[in-house]
């Protein structure tokens, strides 16, 4: 038998050794996941993780970051009190103050900016993760100001903006009853690892694939039937020319397009510029290639296509891309098809999961007529009629140039300076110049530097929340554990803050259970209920959709229609967009002889979420290195080789990294993951290169070149 | 109990390193030691007619006979009676290096006090009706713990378990 000392060590549940599992979840990575986590406890400590059986997510599963639950939340940089700024902004110079001190410094501060210069004023920001947004929402709009905005500025929200130009809705693939996958940029091994199982327990089935990606991913070498590799951001003239290839050959469904389709004549005539001529030139794609992909799409249906949040986005015509593909299931009626695109309304927290809460009502009425044009409103103007929030991409610009109105302070929780483009020089002097800035965070970060009041927040172990799944499932977790030194919940700052600068608002007053209990009550399950079974309960409001349902009913479009040539945007000619979706080239304008190569910046490591996983040990034992990729034909004309320093410039800047030789990238581009300290790579992306139709940045396309900088195990000067 | 195989497909592996992430937390791995960690993960890469990527996650591979066992001078390495996991209980450990000397995959490391450590297997895990942590977390299939029977009945064609064994024999 085992000693009790081997059965601790070995972490055995049991009475002997009194270690205890507990149920919670992962929210490391995107809501889309946040799978089912076991936590081994014992007297108050982690001492492991794994994925929880029981849950319908993840079925005891759980992803490389997942796995690191424990390193991260137990992190030496977690913050451990509230802290004011006592040294200059960046000097990381703090000492510890009381809750109560912060609440009612930030109270006096935020209600003076208010008083002085009105409440949008005072931006009210999310980065990571989603749980709290409506809260937080709600706080800003019961505040007086229209400026909430979050990270979504640079990340899924395009897509959504290109379906609800088309559909007014969100639409999810339903990949499970399709023929035929479009993977656009769909590598979910290292983004989504309960996708990759799903993508190939459907190829086993006989599901064709089609995938589309500037790399030779992972899921080109597993699952694709047919590769087509685009250089970055030329995605939209391959969806054209693909289409047109479909109408040439009248392999569109014309009954379908006749009863539900909108402004297609128009769209088939821009279509025809985009052909056997040309397309090789434009995309990298060869046209053969093309027509294989409409002779399958032809053959094998119903055909559903990735949704993508950030690789297609991130460039100057990543909106307009986008709609061009999701173009194709309207040509062949796939849209609102068994097997297709399916309309997904979402539940809580942009996840669509069949059934409905109060969310919506929750923030709306909180939202008052009278309030300013929220930030990036008119630089951004399609944005700002979909979205109605901030633009944060535009915030960096209005705290340095106080145009239309200054805004003197910001809230945010969660935020890295990091994430906006050529960040070094632009959005970290907007922190360095912003009258007041207060950063609440799990860590001492880069950016809670600039802080003037730094809030600790507790991990997903140590708090209480609400989270929707797909298929109708409704969990509320309890805390794990207590929360860390004197963290708090995100959720439980927001209505804090509320009750400190007594809002007219008794609901976010009464604290954030209250809020949930409200935004549920179409639900039949309550709170109590839900956090008593400690496991994710299926709802028996949950509908599923039925196909055609929502496009009998009619669309929200102003045609009904689902819109290839969008009337909302036609009927805006002050804007200066096209209602077609029309493609222009993605580069720069910086002189292809000095910036022959592309850089393309945040393609997916198993090991890496953002920054935040970067400081994690383990994690980065996988790849110990902030470094960049070039294809070994690449390597070879500018002999470089395996590990040496190169450095990467373009016209915003350069760094320099050590550089891994793959045969997963094709000739030109350079690929590199962000959020390094040592090295970050949105530095060198220029901050005005932004979307015209999403206001995203165009991560995934600038011109740079690269130059050896010294040879592996050389000193670099 | 019967006796367990740690099974291993290379062609089902995608190379994430979920794997040796989980076994770092079971085993409280501080990367900060230097010591090496129980289980690794690499990829080559060949061009044929297109890239060809093949992924590896490798720990112990549990050879039944075992060299490093034979090879020991103090006892410290066994079979488990009940799993025939290869197991080691490292008190008496002298660090002569000899079971690393005769392990054909660089299994056994050793640690800041000269100690070999390696992959037990979970073996206590297993008698507790709990798979692996690798095996548990393992996306795709590609790591897996079976009886014999089991293995017998059915395994990928690429598993490396045969191949591994048949180096380890030509060691003893």
């Amino acid at each position: 038998m085992a000693t009790r000392e081997e059965l601790l060590k070995a972490k055995i549940p049991c009475g002997e050794t009194g270690i205890e599992i507990r149920h919670t979840l992962c929210d490391i990575c995107s809501p889309s996941s946040h799978c089912g986590v076991d936590a081994y406890v014992k007297d108050g400590v982690i001492l492991k993780v794994e994925g929880n059986k029981d849950h319908p997510l993840n079925r005891g599963l759980l992803c490389t970051k997942g796995a690191a639950n424990r390193q991260y939340i137990y992190r030496k940089d977690r913050l451990q009190t509230p802290l004011k700024r006592t040294g200059p902004r960046g000097s990381g110079e703090f000492t510890p103050i009381t809750w109560e001190e912060a609440y009612k410094t930030i109270s006096e501060k935020l209600l003076g900016y208010k008083r002085d210069f009105g409440a949008q004023s005072v931006f009210f920001f999310s980065g990571y993760c989603k749980w709290y947004r409506p809260i937080l929402q709600r706080l800003a709009y019961s505040f007086g100001s229209p400026n909430y905005g979050t990270e979504s500025s640079t990340c899924f929200t395009s897509g959504l903006m290109a379906w609800e130009t088309a559909t007014a809705l969100p639409a999810r693939p339903d990949m499970r009853n399709s023929r035929l996958f479009l993977g656009w940029a769909h590598n979910p091994y290292f983004s989504g690892y309960l996708a990759a199982r799903n993508t190939e327990r459907l190829k086993k089935n006989g599901v064709k694939f089609i995938i589309v990606d500037t790399m030779y991913t992972q899921t080109v070498e597993k699952i694709a039937d047919l590769y087509l590799q685009p250089r970055p951001g030329t995605d939209g003239a391959l969806a054209l020319a693909i289409a047109n290839q479909l109408i040439a050959n009248d392999w569109v469904d014309h009954d379908y397009i006749d009863a539900y389709v909108h402004g297609f004549e128009e769209y088939a005539r821009y279509c025809k510029g985009f052909n056997k001529d040309n397309i090789e030139d434009l995309t990298g794609v060869p046209y053969e290639k093309v027509q294989k992909a409409a002779e399958m799409i032809h053959e094998y249906g119903p055909m559903s296509i990735r949704e993508s949040s950030a690789p297609l986005a991130h460039h100057i015509n990543g909106m307009q891309n986008y709609r061009a593909i999701m173009a194709l299931s309207a040509i062949t009626g796939n849209y609102d098809r068994k097997g297709g695109q399916m309309p997904a309304p979402f539940t809580y927290t942009h996840q669509a999961s069949g059934y409905h809460t109060l969310e919506h009502e929750f923030v709306k009425e909180a939202r008052k007529s009278s309030m300013a044009a929220p930030v990036g409103a008119q630089r951004f103007p399609l944005w700002n009629q979909l979205e109605k929030e901030a633009q944060s991409m535009d915030l960096p610009r209005q705290i340095l140039e106080g145009i239309p109105y200054p805004v003197k302070a910001v809230l945010a929780f969660g935020m890295n300076y990091r994430m906006f483009p050529d960040s070094d020089t632009y959005m970290k002097k907007a922190l360095e110049q912003v009258d007041f800035f207060v950063d609440v965070d799990l860590f001492q970060t880069d950016t809670s530097r600039y802080a003037d009041i730094v809030l600790p927040a507790c991990t997903s172990f140590e708090r209480e929340e609400f989270k929707s799944y797909p298929g109708g499932y409704a969990y509320y977790t309890k805390p794990v554990i207590p929360p860390l030194y004197q963290s708090r919940s995100d959720a439980d700052i927001m209505c804090d803050l509320a009750r400190a600068m007594d809002l007219p608002d008794p609901l976010l007053k009464a604290g954030y259970r209250a809020c949930l209990e409200y935004i549920l009550s179409p639900v039949s399950f309550t709170v109590d209920q839900l956090q008593q079974a400690d496991t994710p309960l299926k709802v028996p409001e949950f509908a599923p959709h039925q196909e055609f349902a929502t496009l009998k009913k009619g669309l929200d479009t102003p045609t009904g229609r689902f819109e290839l040539k969008s009337e909302l945007i036609a009927a805006h000619p002050e804007w200066g967009l096209d209602p077609l979706p029309t493609y222009r080239a993605p580069l720069d304008d910086a002189d292809p002889a000095l910036y022959p190569m592309t850089l393309t910046e945040g393609g997916r490591l198993p090991n890496a979420l953002h920054s935040r996983l970067h400081d994690v040990s383990w994690l980065r034992t996988l790849r110990p290195k902030a470094c960049a990729e070039i294809s070994l034909e690449d390597g070879e004309m500018l002999r470089i080789g395996e590990g040496d320093l190169v450095t990467i410039e373009t016209p915003c800047g350069g760094i320099t990294v050590p550089v891994t030789l793959s045969r997963r990238m094709p000739r030109g581009l350079v690929s590199m993951y962000h959020g390094y300290r040592e090295a970050s790579v949105s530095d060198l992306v220029g901050h005005d290169r932004l979307d015209p139709y999403s206001g995203f940045p165009a991560f995934r396309s600038s011109r740079c070149r690269i130059a050896a900088a010294a040879r592996k195990g050389e000193s670099h000067e | 109990m019967s006796k367990m195989i740690l099974d291993f497909d290379p062609v089902l592996c995608c190379g994430c390193g979920a794997c040796a992430v989980a076994c770092m937390d079971q085993n409280d791995y501080d990367p900060g030691t230097g010591n090496a960690p129980f289980r690794t993960i690499f990829e080559t890469q060949e061009l044929g007619d297109k890239p060809v990527f093949s992924h590896y996650s490798v720990a112990c591979m549990h050879c039944s006979p075992a060299p490093c066992v034979t090879a020991c001078p103090v006892g410290c390495l066994r079979k488990d009676p009940q799993t025939d996991l290869t197991v080691f209980d490292n008190r008496d450990c002298i660090g002569c290096h000899s079971c690393a000397m005769a392990c054909p995959f660089g299994a056994p490391s050793f640690n800041g006090e000269g100690k070999m450590e390696k992959c037990h297997g979970c073996y206590l895990r297993l008698q507790y009706g709990l798979e692996p942590a690798c095996v548990r977390v393992c996306p795709t299939g590609a790591l897996r713990m079976v009886t014999q029977e089991e293995y017998d009945q059915a395994h990928g064609e690429h598993s490396v378990v045969e191949e591994a064994r048949r180096i380890a024999g030509e060691q003893i």
